[in-house]
């Protein structure tokens, strides 16, 4: 499922799919958006009123393919980069998809690229027929042309042989692998923090509140946490949540530490000087 | 010395740039505090298109709607004041707020005050959390996104929210592989079309997944992660080592309320909406007179919520002082009308019930 994996089903995509006319006319289209969010813009930007006027902003856009012109518009405003354009309309068994593509170097037209699908995978190659970079507040639009029975998986594309920054240390890493079996093995508690100012473990924590110190305030005097540069924003939510869990409270009902000014630690001459304007 | 104004701004985000423009248009002289060195809060970072209708401006960048609301700030005569860097780091009970403004400490009385702190970050607890290489989102998305710095060579994302959806997505662009963002629930929290963008830039999102520990001896140099059932219990035999250099944090956002404890707002807990919110009633004002909140210190939300609740905060502010344009009642009802239609849908639900909790009466 779509909120599960990021992947639209295939009932969702072929709903989208216009009649085998349609198809055979011209560039379409393909308004890849299947939730209910708050946004507009593909609607108010397209000139031919295609993608229908919405009533209530979280509407899943509506297209008339009739009006759509496959102008592609729609897909260099959609904030979501969820349009694509479709032209299935030669005849010499080949289509193109046009793609919003915020990467940066922008391949170049006659370029050879790699298609890729929804999940992320290569499968085949693509051809650069058209970049179409305007404004910077646009999406670029980059069209390229794959062989006709893919058109509608191709979603994506990576320039081929790209060096990306990960790739030039990747063999690195490899060179010293991390001997996970060798690496000391000591109880959880002391190995998580849970106040990074005052460098306090989770054992310390749970320890004072096995003590008796159930509040975040007590905690907070017997061992300062909370009162370093980050004034407990860090660290108060998760005492808080620990001294629940310990003592079968809800969260709703442990007390946040005192807020006092100042909010965060400063010198005491600061509040000697002052401003005398 | 005392600084007497009529309102007070904390915080140069989304929601208290709109209510700056909106309380000085009205004809209220206005003092924007903002922590950082210039002006727009998380707007600076977000290089993504906005959600949202027109009005929102949806369709521009984060980056570009702060440049184009900060330059607004300039058309209105000197009306508004901008102080950068500059915390607010008390607010007592006098309604005096006190300011390190670039080191020096100024104490400020304003007859309103709007509070647009914005959120800070959750952390996680798991073993090793403090090697270097683990980062919040935002200070990932700070590095990258305003220092030109990309933090590590590849990424383990935890949360898949729109945040960490967002920030992973923004790595790639950075050159940063990716190597899975791992989601306890078993859902992604993030828009679906944010998920279907980086799945086809090829990033597995696992959901239904923890991170049980980092492991590195200098610095993250793996994780361990595993699937989890419905009552976060790890499921057996499902643990897997993956190697990053970098282990990202987005597990959600809190509101940054300490102003508003410090100047006694009722507060009440909402898990809904990030933790401690601030009651108010439909003006946006609290429990305190003359203290508005406006942005996510109300309740985590989107930004395009933030900027209408700043505009929604500064005109209510202004036209308590007197200040009320004609249109005030039209633009009052625009406000209502777009928050209402932004929190309308299946993806606000949680931010629907939270608010309902949240009203003062």
């Amino acid at each position: 499922m779509l909120i599960n994996t990021g992947v639209p089903t295939r009932e969702q995509l072929d709903r989208l799919l216009p009649s085998p006319e349609r198809r055979a006319r011209g560039p379409y289209a393909m308004v890849e958006c299947f939730q209910e969010i708050p946004c507009n813009p593909c609607s108010t930007a397209c000139p031919f009123d295609a993608i229908l006027p919405m009533k209530d902003i979280n509407e899943i856009p509506a297209i008339d393919l009739d009006r759509c012109t496959g102008c592609g518009i729609c897909a260099g405003v959609c904030p979501g980069l969820a349009i694509f354009i479709i032209d299935e309309s030669k005849k010499d068994g080949t289509a193109t998809v046009t793609i919003p593509y915020e990467f940066r170097p922008l391949p170049e037209k006659g370029e050879t690229v790699n298609a890729v699908n929804r999940e992320g995978d290569v499968i085949g190659d693509a051809t650069v027929t058209r970049v179409l970079a305007s404004k910077r507040t646009k999406t670029p639009l980059i069209t390229v042309e794959v062989p006709a029975e893919l058109v509608h998986d191709v979603r994506f594309i990576s320039l081929i042989d790209e060096q990306s920054f990960s790739d030039d240390t990747s063999s690195e890493s490899q060179k010293s692998p991390v001997s996970h079996e060798t690496a000391p093995k000591t109880d959880d508690e002391d190995e998580i923090i849970i106040c990074r100012c005052e460098g306090l473990t989770l054992r310390v924590i749970r320890d004072l509140i096995r003590e008796g110190y159930t509040t975040v305030d007590e905690i907070k005097r017997i061992s300062r946490a909370g009162m370093g540069p980050c004034q407990a924003r860090t660290c108060g939510p998760l005492i808080a949540a620990e001294i629940a869990r310990m003592t079968g409270q809800q969260v709703a009902e442990i007390q946040p530490s005192a807020h006092r000014a100042p909010v965060k630690p400063l010198p005491i001459e600061f509040f000697l000087g002052g401003d005398s304007e | 010395m005392m600084y007497n104004i009529d309102l007070v701004i904390v915080g140069g985000g989304p929601a208290g740039l709109m209510a700056a423009n909106t309380a000085a248009e009205a004809g209220a002289k206005v003092l924007l505090l903002e922590r950082d060195g210039h002006l727009g809060g998380q707007l600076v970072k977000q290089t993504h298109k906005f959600f949202g209708s027109e009005k929102q401006h949806a369709s521009m960048r984060g980056i570009d709607i702060s440049t184009m609301l900060g330059e607004r700030l300039d058309a209105f005569d000197g009306r508004v004041t901008v102080w950068t860097n500059a915390t607010a780091i008390g607010f007592y009970e006098d309604g005096v707020i006190t300011v390190d403004h670039d080191g020096v400490y100024k104490k400020v009385k304003p007859e309103r005050v709007v509070v647009a702190t914005g959120a800070s970050e959750k952390f996680l607890s798991f073993p090793n959390n403090d090697l270097p290489g683990i980062y919040g989102a935002g200070a990932v998305q700070t590095m990258m996104n305003v220092y030109g710095i990309r933090p590590g060579h590849r990424v383990l994302m935890i949360g898949a929210g729109n945040i960490g959806l967002i920030v992973s997505y923004q790595l790639m662009q950075a050159g940063v592989s990716v190597a899975a963002i791992v989601e306890g629930l078993p859902h992604i929290g993030g828009y679906a079309v944010h998920a279907c963008k980086v799945r086809r830039a090829g990033v597995p999102i696992l959901t239904s997944h923890t991170i049980l520990r980092a492991d590195g001896t200098e610095s993250v140099e793996s994780a361990t992660i595993a699937r989890i059932d419905r009552s976060w219990n790890v499921i057996p035999g499902t643990k897997k080592t993956i190697d990053c250099d970098v282990i990202c944090i987005s597990v959600g956002l809190t509101p940054l309320a300490e102003l508003l404890w410090q100047a006694g707002c009722e507060m009440r807990y909402i898990p809904s909406l990030g933790g401690s919110v601030p009651l108010r009633n439909d003006c946006l004002e609290t429990t305190v007179k003359g203290v508005y909140v406006a942005g996510d210190v109300t309740g985590i939300e989107e930004a395009s919520a933030a900027m209408v609740e700043g505009h929604l905060a500064g005109l209510e502010a202004a036209a308590s002082l007197g200040f009320k344009s004609d249109n005030y009642d039209a633009e009052r009802k625009d406000c209502m009308d777009q928050l209402a239609a932004l929190r309308s849908g299946p993806t606000a639900e949680k931010i629907r019930s939270g608010l309902a909790c949240a009203e003062s009466r």
